[in-house]
Protein backbone atom coordinates (compact mmCIF):
# COMPACT_ATOMS: atom_id res chain seq x y z
CA UNK A 1 0.00 0.00 0.00
CA UNK A 2 1.53 3.36 -1.42
CA UNK A 3 1.00 6.37 1.56
CA UNK A 4 -1.71 8.68 0.58
CA UNK A 5 0.49 11.86 1.59
CA UNK A 6 3.39 11.96 -0.57
CA UNK A 7 4.92 14.13 2.62
CA UNK A 8 3.00 13.67 5.17
CA UNK A 9 4.01 16.26 7.84
CA UNK A 10 7.37 17.72 8.63
CA UNK A 11 8.61 19.82 11.86
CA UNK A 12 11.64 20.80 12.81
CA UNK A 13 13.13 23.20 15.04
CA UNK A 14 17.01 24.21 16.38
CA UNK A 15 18.23 23.42 19.94
CA UNK A 16 17.24 27.41 20.56
CA UNK A 17 15.98 30.19 19.11
CA UNK A 18 20.10 31.45 18.11
CA UNK A 19 21.14 28.27 17.23
CA UNK A 20 21.14 27.38 13.11
CA UNK A 21 19.08 24.32 12.48
CA UNK A 22 21.55 21.50 11.27
CA UNK A 23 18.91 18.76 10.84
CA UNK A 24 17.82 17.86 7.60
CA UNK A 25 15.41 16.52 5.35
CA UNK A 26 13.57 15.78 1.88
CA UNK A 27 11.71 14.14 -0.01
CA UNK A 28 11.53 12.89 -4.19
CA UNK A 29 8.54 12.89 -6.40
CA UNK A 30 8.81 9.26 -6.59
CA UNK A 31 8.03 8.96 -2.64
CA UNK A 32 11.79 8.54 -1.61
CA UNK A 33 11.99 10.78 2.20
CA UNK A 34 15.97 11.14 3.84
CA UNK A 35 16.77 12.50 6.92
CA UNK A 36 20.21 13.69 8.49
CA UNK A 37 21.47 14.98 11.35
CA UNK A 38 24.16 16.93 11.36
CA UNK A 39 26.79 16.71 14.20
CA UNK A 40 26.96 20.11 16.18
CA UNK A 41 30.57 19.65 16.95
CA UNK A 42 31.86 19.83 13.44
CA UNK A 43 33.14 22.02 10.63
CA UNK A 44 29.82 22.43 8.28
CA UNK A 45 27.04 19.57 8.92
CA UNK A 46 24.79 21.53 8.43
CA UNK A 47 25.58 21.39 4.42
CA UNK A 48 26.88 17.85 4.82
CA UNK A 49 23.26 16.60 6.30
CA UNK A 50 21.99 18.65 3.47
CA UNK A 51 23.76 17.37 0.35
CA UNK A 52 23.00 13.74 2.24
CA UNK A 53 19.44 13.92 1.78
CA UNK A 54 19.30 15.69 -1.46
CA UNK A 55 21.37 12.91 -2.93
CA UNK A 56 19.69 10.06 -1.01
CA UNK A 57 15.90 11.00 -2.90
CA UNK A 58 17.63 11.32 -5.98
CA UNK A 59 19.68 8.58 -5.59
CA UNK A 60 19.10 6.08 -3.10
CA UNK A 61 21.45 2.97 -3.47
CA UNK A 62 23.87 3.32 -1.18
CA UNK A 63 27.06 2.15 -2.03
CA UNK A 64 31.14 3.42 -1.50
CA UNK A 65 30.74 5.52 -4.94
CA UNK A 66 27.83 6.98 -3.55
CA UNK A 67 29.31 8.54 -0.44
CA UNK A 68 32.24 9.38 -2.64
CA UNK A 69 30.17 11.41 -5.07
CA UNK A 70 28.92 13.28 -1.81
CA UNK A 71 32.08 14.14 -0.10
CA UNK A 72 33.19 15.66 -3.10
CA UNK A 73 30.62 17.94 -3.84
CA UNK A 74 30.96 18.79 0.21
CA UNK A 75 35.05 19.80 -0.77
CA UNK A 76 33.76 22.02 -3.35
CA UNK A 77 31.91 24.38 -1.14
CA UNK A 78 35.20 25.35 0.84
CA UNK A 79 38.76 26.17 -0.79
CA UNK A 80 40.38 24.71 1.93
CA UNK A 81 43.63 25.87 0.79
CA UNK A 82 42.35 29.55 1.90
CA UNK A 83 40.54 28.58 4.70
CA UNK A 84 42.32 30.03 8.55
CA UNK A 85 44.15 27.63 10.23
CA UNK A 86 41.37 26.57 12.64
CA UNK A 87 38.91 26.22 9.78
CA UNK A 88 41.21 24.14 7.81
CA UNK A 89 41.95 21.84 10.72
CA UNK A 90 38.29 21.15 10.83
CA UNK A 91 37.53 20.96 7.61
CA UNK A 92 40.11 18.20 7.68
CA UNK A 93 38.88 16.39 10.88
CA UNK A 94 35.46 16.61 8.82
CA UNK A 95 31.75 17.24 8.97
CA UNK A 96 29.73 14.45 10.13
CA UNK A 97 25.71 13.47 9.90
CA UNK A 98 23.22 10.63 10.24
CA UNK A 99 21.55 9.67 7.15
CA UNK A 100 18.05 8.18 7.35
CA UNK A 101 16.70 6.58 4.46
CA UNK A 102 13.03 5.34 3.38
CA UNK A 103 11.66 3.99 -0.02
CA UNK A 104 8.86 2.48 -1.01
CA UNK A 105 9.77 -0.93 -3.41
CA UNK A 106 7.45 -3.79 -5.37
CA UNK A 107 4.29 -0.88 -5.73
CA UNK A 108 4.71 -0.23 -2.04
CA UNK A 109 4.40 -3.51 -0.31
CA UNK A 110 7.95 -3.22 0.85
CA UNK A 111 9.63 -0.22 2.85
CA UNK A 112 12.94 -0.16 3.08
CA UNK A 113 14.61 2.28 5.57
CA UNK A 114 18.53 2.59 5.41
CA UNK A 115 19.62 4.18 8.76
CA UNK A 116 23.42 4.82 9.50
CA UNK A 117 23.85 6.80 12.58
CA UNK A 118 21.18 7.58 15.16
CA UNK A 119 18.16 8.77 13.44
CA UNK A 120 15.54 6.67 14.04
CA UNK A 121 12.74 5.43 11.96
CA UNK A 122 9.02 3.55 13.72
CA UNK A 123 6.64 1.63 12.03
CA UNK A 124 3.21 2.09 13.99
CA UNK A 125 0.03 0.52 13.96
CA UNK A 126 -2.44 2.85 15.43
CA UNK A 127 -0.85 3.73 18.45
CA UNK A 128 0.62 0.61 18.45
CA UNK A 129 4.97 0.40 17.50
CA UNK A 130 5.62 -2.30 15.74
CA UNK A 131 9.23 -1.60 14.89
CA UNK A 132 11.95 0.75 15.24
CA UNK A 133 15.15 0.72 13.53
CA UNK A 134 18.29 1.29 14.46
CA UNK A 135 17.33 1.48 17.91
CA UNK A 136 15.25 -0.52 20.16
CA UNK A 137 15.90 0.70 23.36
CA UNK A 138 16.44 4.34 24.63
CA UNK A 139 19.82 3.64 26.61
CA UNK A 140 21.06 2.93 22.85
CA UNK A 141 21.22 6.84 22.43
CA UNK A 142 23.56 7.26 24.96
CA UNK A 143 26.35 5.25 22.70
CA UNK A 144 28.38 7.84 20.27
CA UNK A 145 26.83 6.84 16.67
CA UNK A 146 28.63 6.53 13.67
CA UNK A 147 27.99 8.98 11.30
CA UNK A 148 29.12 9.85 7.88
CA UNK A 149 31.78 12.01 7.59
CA UNK A 150 33.20 14.26 4.87
CA UNK A 151 37.07 12.87 5.36
CA UNK A 152 36.71 9.12 4.22
CA UNK A 153 39.43 7.72 7.24
CA UNK A 154 36.51 8.10 9.86
CA UNK A 155 34.29 6.05 7.44
CA UNK A 156 36.51 2.80 7.48
CA UNK A 157 33.24 1.33 9.96
CA UNK A 158 31.59 1.09 7.12
CA UNK A 159 34.35 -1.25 5.41
CA UNK A 160 33.22 -3.56 8.30
CA UNK A 161 29.38 -3.56 7.56
CA UNK A 162 27.43 -5.52 5.17
CA UNK A 163 25.37 -2.66 4.23
CA UNK A 164 22.07 -4.13 3.16
CA UNK A 165 21.97 -6.45 6.20
CA UNK A 166 23.22 -4.29 8.60
CA UNK A 167 22.29 -0.80 7.87
CA UNK A 168 18.70 -2.06 6.65
CA UNK A 169 15.52 -2.83 7.50
CA UNK A 170 12.44 -4.16 5.63
CA UNK A 171 9.16 -3.63 6.30
CA UNK A 172 5.70 -3.70 5.22
CA UNK A 173 2.42 -1.95 6.00
CA UNK A 174 0.75 -5.34 5.31
CA UNK A 175 -1.58 -6.32 8.09
CA UNK A 176 -1.70 -3.77 9.67
CA UNK A 177 -4.88 -1.79 10.21
CA UNK A 178 -3.90 1.56 10.50
CA UNK A 179 -0.39 1.80 9.38
CA UNK A 180 1.92 5.12 9.62
CA UNK A 181 5.80 5.11 9.49
CA UNK A 182 7.91 7.58 11.54
CA UNK A 183 11.12 9.46 11.10
CA UNK A 184 12.99 11.43 13.98
CA UNK A 185 16.25 12.92 14.73
CA UNK A 186 18.05 11.34 17.97
CA UNK A 187 16.23 13.70 20.69
CA UNK A 188 12.97 12.88 19.56
CA UNK A 189 13.98 8.88 18.89
CA UNK A 190 15.19 8.95 22.54
CA UNK A 191 12.38 10.53 24.09
CA UNK A 192 9.89 8.62 21.83
CA UNK A 193 11.68 4.95 23.07
CA UNK A 194 11.64 6.30 26.71
CA UNK A 195 7.81 7.03 26.78
CA UNK A 196 6.53 3.92 24.92
CA UNK A 197 5.80 1.75 27.70
CA UNK A 198 3.05 4.64 28.92
CA UNK A 199 -0.38 4.03 29.50
CA UNK A 200 -0.75 7.34 27.08
CA UNK A 201 0.62 6.14 23.83
CA UNK A 202 3.84 8.48 22.71
CA UNK A 203 2.73 7.95 19.13
CA UNK A 204 -1.08 9.76 20.20
CA UNK A 205 1.27 12.17 21.59
CA UNK A 206 2.67 12.78 18.00
CA UNK A 207 -0.44 12.51 15.97
CA UNK A 208 -2.15 15.43 17.88
CA UNK A 209 0.90 17.71 16.70
CA UNK A 210 -0.65 18.95 13.24
CA UNK A 211 1.19 22.51 13.20
CA UNK A 212 4.72 23.52 13.29
CA UNK A 213 3.81 25.60 16.37
CA UNK A 214 2.24 22.52 17.93
CA UNK A 215 5.54 20.60 17.30
CA UNK A 216 7.38 23.74 18.62
CA UNK A 217 5.40 23.85 22.35
CA UNK A 218 5.18 19.87 22.63
CA UNK A 219 9.31 20.14 22.28
CA UNK A 220 9.46 22.78 24.78
CA UNK A 221 7.25 21.64 27.06
CA UNK A 222 9.05 17.77 26.90
CA UNK A 223 12.65 19.72 27.37
CA UNK A 224 11.30 21.82 29.90
CA UNK A 225 9.91 18.62 31.95
CA UNK A 226 13.23 17.26 31.39
CA UNK A 227 11.99 14.48 28.95
CA UNK A 228 13.73 15.54 25.53
CA UNK A 229 17.21 16.50 25.16
CA UNK A 230 18.01 19.90 23.69
CA UNK A 231 19.08 19.29 20.51
CA UNK A 232 17.59 20.08 17.25
CA UNK A 233 14.63 17.88 16.67
CA UNK A 234 12.87 16.82 13.33
CA UNK A 235 10.06 14.14 12.96
CA UNK A 236 8.88 13.14 9.04
CA UNK A 237 5.38 11.48 9.85
CA UNK A 238 3.96 9.49 7.33
CA UNK A 239 0.59 8.87 8.85
CA UNK B 1 25.56 13.39 40.16
CA UNK B 2 28.67 15.84 39.24
CA UNK B 3 30.20 15.94 35.96
CA UNK B 4 26.94 15.98 34.36
CA UNK B 5 26.77 19.66 32.78
CA UNK B 6 26.54 20.04 29.40
CA UNK B 7 28.96 22.04 28.09
CA UNK B 8 27.63 24.62 25.38
CA UNK B 9 28.22 28.19 24.65
CA UNK B 10 26.24 29.55 27.05
CA UNK B 11 27.63 27.49 30.19
CA UNK B 12 31.52 26.87 28.58
CA UNK B 13 33.92 25.08 30.58
CA UNK B 14 37.73 25.92 32.01
CA UNK B 15 40.72 24.39 31.25
CA UNK B 16 43.88 25.42 32.93
CA UNK B 17 47.25 23.81 32.39
CA UNK B 18 50.00 24.26 35.07
CA UNK B 19 53.76 23.77 33.26
CA UNK B 20 56.39 23.60 35.60
CA UNK B 21 59.65 25.56 33.48
CA UNK B 22 62.18 24.69 36.18
CA UNK B 23 65.65 24.16 35.55
CA UNK B 24 65.37 20.54 35.49
CA UNK B 25 62.88 20.61 32.86
CA UNK B 26 66.07 20.72 30.59
CA UNK B 27 66.72 17.06 30.92
CA UNK B 28 66.97 15.17 27.73
CA UNK B 29 64.17 12.68 27.43
CA UNK B 30 63.97 9.54 25.44
CA UNK B 31 62.66 11.60 22.73
CA UNK B 32 66.00 13.32 21.90
CA UNK B 33 64.15 16.41 23.14
CA UNK B 34 63.95 18.16 26.89
CA UNK B 35 61.03 17.40 28.81
CA UNK B 36 60.42 20.46 28.75
CA UNK B 37 60.53 20.90 24.87
CA UNK B 38 58.48 17.96 24.83
CA UNK B 39 55.38 19.12 26.92
CA UNK B 40 55.73 22.56 25.31
CA UNK B 41 55.12 20.39 21.76
CA UNK B 42 52.41 18.91 23.26
CA UNK B 43 50.79 21.51 24.92
CA UNK B 44 50.63 23.21 21.40
CA UNK B 45 49.22 19.90 19.81
CA UNK B 46 46.45 20.30 23.06
CA UNK B 47 45.29 23.77 22.31
CA UNK B 48 45.32 22.84 18.34
CA UNK B 49 42.83 19.93 19.12
CA UNK B 50 40.69 22.52 21.61
CA UNK B 51 39.99 25.02 18.88
CA UNK B 52 39.65 23.13 16.01
CA UNK B 53 36.94 20.99 18.63
CA UNK B 54 35.43 24.36 18.58
CA UNK B 55 35.61 25.38 14.85
CA UNK B 56 32.68 25.24 12.61
CA UNK B 57 32.35 27.12 9.13
CA UNK B 58 30.79 30.16 10.67
CA UNK B 59 33.89 30.96 13.02
CA UNK B 60 34.88 29.71 16.87
CA UNK B 61 32.92 28.46 20.09
CA UNK B 62 33.60 29.20 23.15
CA UNK B 63 32.88 26.13 24.70
CA UNK B 64 36.16 26.63 26.89
CA UNK B 65 38.02 29.05 28.68
CA UNK B 66 41.54 27.94 28.29
CA UNK B 67 44.37 29.09 30.62
CA UNK B 68 48.38 28.31 30.68
CA UNK B 69 50.10 28.86 34.21
CA UNK B 70 53.86 28.45 34.25
CA UNK B 71 56.18 28.50 36.94
CA UNK B 72 60.02 28.37 37.50
CA UNK B 73 62.72 30.50 38.96
CA UNK B 74 60.78 32.92 40.91
CA UNK B 75 57.65 33.19 38.66
CA UNK B 76 54.21 32.24 38.53
CA UNK B 77 53.57 33.97 34.93
CA UNK B 78 51.13 33.30 32.22
CA UNK B 79 52.28 30.58 29.92
CA UNK B 80 50.98 32.77 27.04
CA UNK B 81 52.46 35.56 25.16
CA UNK B 82 51.66 37.95 23.29
CA UNK B 83 48.13 39.44 23.31
CA UNK B 84 46.97 36.65 25.63
CA UNK B 85 49.99 37.42 28.61
CA UNK B 86 47.87 39.91 29.96
CA UNK B 87 45.30 37.51 31.73
CA UNK B 88 45.46 33.80 32.62
CA UNK B 89 42.28 32.52 31.29
CA UNK B 90 41.43 33.35 27.54
CA UNK B 91 37.87 32.18 25.70
CA UNK B 92 38.96 29.51 22.90
CA UNK B 93 38.25 31.98 20.34
CA UNK B 94 40.94 34.57 21.76
CA UNK B 95 43.10 31.50 22.24
CA UNK B 96 42.38 30.91 18.27
CA UNK B 97 42.95 34.48 17.18
CA UNK B 98 46.36 35.23 19.46
CA UNK B 99 48.98 32.60 18.06
CA UNK B 100 52.95 33.00 18.57
CA UNK B 101 53.18 32.24 14.94
CA UNK B 102 52.57 29.83 12.61
CA UNK B 103 54.05 26.92 11.10
CA UNK B 104 53.79 24.87 8.06
CA UNK B 105 53.52 21.55 8.68
CA UNK B 106 53.04 18.02 6.55
CA UNK B 107 50.59 15.09 7.24
CA UNK B 108 50.14 11.59 5.60
CA UNK B 109 46.54 11.76 4.63
CA UNK B 110 43.79 8.34 3.16
CA UNK B 111 42.90 9.97 0.03
CA UNK B 112 39.62 7.76 -0.25
CA UNK B 113 40.68 5.92 -2.68
CA UNK B 114 43.14 2.83 -1.02
CA UNK B 115 45.84 5.62 -1.49
CA UNK B 116 47.64 8.20 0.70
CA UNK B 117 48.38 12.08 0.19
CA UNK B 118 50.47 13.85 1.62
CA UNK B 119 48.58 17.38 2.76
CA UNK B 120 49.90 21.08 3.78
CA UNK B 121 48.93 22.23 6.87
CA UNK B 122 49.09 24.99 9.01
CA UNK B 123 49.90 24.40 13.23
CA UNK B 124 49.84 27.26 15.18
CA UNK B 125 52.30 27.79 18.21
CA UNK B 126 51.63 29.31 21.51
CA UNK B 127 53.88 27.49 24.12
CA UNK B 128 57.63 28.04 24.01
CA UNK B 129 59.38 25.52 25.75
CA UNK B 130 61.86 26.95 28.91
CA UNK B 131 63.36 25.82 31.86
CA UNK B 132 65.14 28.03 34.99
CA UNK B 133 65.70 27.69 38.41
CA UNK B 134 63.66 26.43 41.41
CA UNK B 135 60.39 24.98 41.53
CA UNK B 136 57.30 27.42 43.31
CA UNK B 137 54.37 24.60 42.66
CA UNK B 138 52.76 26.23 45.77
CA UNK B 139 52.89 29.85 44.73
CA UNK B 140 51.36 28.12 41.30
CA UNK B 141 49.15 26.04 42.91
CA UNK B 142 47.74 29.12 44.61
CA UNK B 143 47.74 31.33 41.57
CA UNK B 144 45.44 28.21 39.95
CA UNK B 145 43.27 28.33 42.94
CA UNK B 146 42.34 32.16 42.63
CA UNK B 147 41.99 31.95 39.20
CA UNK B 148 39.65 29.18 39.17
CA UNK B 149 37.77 30.56 42.57
CA UNK B 150 37.05 33.57 40.19
CA UNK B 151 35.88 31.53 37.67
CA UNK B 152 33.65 29.45 38.86
CA UNK B 153 32.12 32.22 40.94
CA UNK B 154 31.01 33.37 37.29
CA UNK B 155 30.26 30.33 35.81
CA UNK B 156 28.17 28.34 38.88
CA UNK B 157 26.28 25.92 36.32
CA UNK B 158 29.15 25.00 34.47
CA UNK B 159 30.86 21.47 34.81
CA UNK B 160 33.61 22.82 36.59
CA UNK B 161 37.01 23.44 35.59
CA UNK B 162 40.28 20.46 35.07
CA UNK B 163 43.70 21.31 36.01
CA UNK B 164 46.49 19.82 34.13
CA UNK B 165 49.86 20.05 36.30
CA UNK B 166 52.86 18.38 34.71
CA UNK B 167 55.80 18.58 36.74
CA UNK B 168 59.20 16.93 37.48
CA UNK B 169 60.92 17.87 40.78
CA UNK B 170 60.20 18.64 43.93
CA UNK B 171 58.17 22.08 45.40
CA UNK B 172 61.05 24.26 46.15
CA UNK B 173 58.94 26.74 48.09
CA UNK B 174 57.04 24.60 50.54
CA UNK B 175 54.54 21.28 50.20
CA UNK B 176 51.60 21.79 47.50
CA UNK B 177 49.23 19.28 49.19
CA UNK B 178 46.80 21.56 51.01
CA UNK B 179 47.08 24.12 48.24
CA UNK B 180 46.01 21.42 45.96
CA UNK B 181 43.01 20.01 48.56
CA UNK B 182 41.82 23.74 49.02
CA UNK B 183 41.89 23.88 45.21
CA UNK B 184 40.34 20.38 44.31
CA UNK B 185 37.79 21.94 46.76
CA UNK B 186 36.71 24.79 44.67
CA UNK B 187 33.67 24.17 42.88
CA UNK B 188 30.17 24.63 40.34
CA UNK B 189 27.36 22.84 41.55
CA UNK B 190 27.83 20.60 38.70
CA UNK B 191 30.73 19.48 40.90
CA UNK B 192 34.45 19.84 42.56
CA UNK B 193 37.62 21.26 40.65
CA UNK B 194 39.63 18.03 38.70
CA UNK B 195 43.27 18.36 39.01
CA UNK B 196 45.28 15.82 37.79
CA UNK B 197 49.17 15.28 38.03
CA UNK B 198 51.63 13.99 35.38
CA UNK B 199 55.34 13.53 36.81
CA UNK B 200 57.42 13.50 34.13
CA UNK B 201 61.21 11.83 34.53
CA UNK B 202 64.25 10.78 33.32
CA UNK B 203 65.35 8.35 35.79
CA UNK B 204 63.25 4.98 33.83
CA UNK B 205 61.95 2.27 35.86
CA UNK B 206 58.44 1.39 36.30
CA UNK B 207 55.73 3.35 34.95
CA UNK B 208 52.23 4.13 37.20
CA UNK B 209 49.44 4.93 35.08
CA UNK B 210 46.17 6.03 36.55
CA UNK B 211 46.53 3.82 40.06
CA UNK B 212 44.01 3.50 42.36
CA UNK B 213 46.28 3.97 45.42
CA UNK B 214 49.78 5.12 46.59
CA UNK B 215 51.44 1.81 47.07
CA UNK B 216 53.63 0.94 44.41
CA UNK B 217 55.34 4.93 44.31
CA UNK B 218 58.39 4.68 45.40
CA UNK B 219 59.25 8.03 46.72
CA UNK B 220 57.23 10.38 49.24
CA UNK B 221 56.91 13.19 46.72
CA UNK B 222 55.25 11.08 43.94
CA UNK B 223 53.28 9.32 46.91
CA UNK B 224 52.38 13.48 47.56
CA UNK B 225 51.37 14.27 43.65
CA UNK B 226 48.90 11.16 44.08
CA UNK B 227 47.26 11.97 46.67
CA UNK B 228 46.90 15.71 45.15
CA UNK B 229 45.21 14.12 41.80
CA UNK B 230 40.77 14.00 41.64
CA UNK B 231 39.99 10.66 40.88
CA UNK B 232 38.88 10.32 37.26
CA UNK B 233 34.75 10.78 36.85
CA UNK B 234 33.19 7.90 34.91
CA UNK B 235 33.52 9.36 31.67
CA UNK B 236 36.99 9.97 31.63
CA UNK B 237 38.03 6.90 33.26
CA UNK B 238 35.70 5.17 30.45
CA UNK B 239 37.67 7.02 27.91
CA UNK B 240 41.16 5.85 29.77
CA UNK B 241 39.51 2.67 29.73
CA UNK B 242 38.78 2.79 25.56
CA UNK B 243 42.46 4.19 25.03
CA UNK B 244 43.48 0.82 26.35
CA UNK B 245 44.81 2.05 30.31
CA UNK B 246 43.80 -0.82 33.07
CA UNK B 247 41.37 1.94 34.56
CA UNK B 248 39.47 0.75 37.74
CA UNK B 249 36.71 2.23 40.40
CA UNK B 250 38.79 4.87 42.22
CA UNK B 251 41.76 5.37 39.89
CA UNK B 252 43.33 8.56 39.97
CA UNK B 253 44.13 11.46 37.15
CA UNK B 254 47.76 10.89 37.71
CA UNK B 255 50.78 9.43 35.76
CA UNK B 256 54.11 8.84 36.91
CA UNK B 257 57.23 8.22 34.66
CA UNK B 258 54.84 7.67 31.74
CA UNK B 259 56.36 7.20 27.71
CA UNK B 260 55.51 9.82 25.24
CA UNK B 261 52.50 8.58 24.34
CA UNK B 262 51.42 8.81 27.98
CA UNK B 263 51.67 12.43 28.18
CA UNK B 264 50.20 12.53 25.02
CA UNK B 265 47.15 10.39 26.29
CA UNK B 266 47.68 12.74 30.05
CA UNK B 267 46.19 15.63 28.21
CA UNK B 268 43.87 14.13 25.85
CA UNK B 269 42.14 12.39 28.41
CA UNK B 270 42.32 15.21 30.72
CA UNK B 271 40.57 17.53 28.03
CA UNK B 272 37.58 14.90 27.17
CA UNK B 273 35.01 16.80 28.94
CA UNK B 274 31.23 16.00 27.07
CA UNK B 275 30.74 18.70 24.92
CA UNK B 276 26.41 19.39 24.74
CA UNK B 277 26.71 19.02 20.89
CA UNK B 278 29.34 15.75 20.95
CA UNK B 279 28.41 13.36 18.34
Amino acid sequence: MQPKAPLGLAFSIPKGEDWRNEDSFHRSAKGVYALSDGASVSFDSASWARILVRRYTRNPVFTPEWLAAAIAEFRKLHDRDTLPWMKQASFDKGSFASLLGIRFLERGRLIQVLSIGDSLAVLCDGDCIKATFPYSVASEFNRAPRLLCTNQAENVFLDGVDVGYDLVADWSFSGLEQPALLCMTDALGQWLLSQRDRDASPISELRRVKTPAAFARFVQVERAAGRMKRDDTTLLALW
Amino acid sequence: MPYQAEISRENPTCILFVIDQSGSMDEITETGRSKAAFVADVLNKTLYTLVTTCSKADGVRNYFDVGVIAYGGSEVVSGFGGALSEGIVHPIQAISEHTLRIEERHKKVDDGAGGIIELKTKFPIWFEPKSTGGTPMRAALGKTMEMVAGWCETHPGSYPPTILHVTDGQSTDGAPEDVAGGLRQVATKDGETLLFNLHVTTAGGLEILFPTSETDLRDEYSRMLFRMSSPLPAHLAKFAGDKGYAVANGSRGFIFNGDPQCVVDFFEIGTRPKLVADR
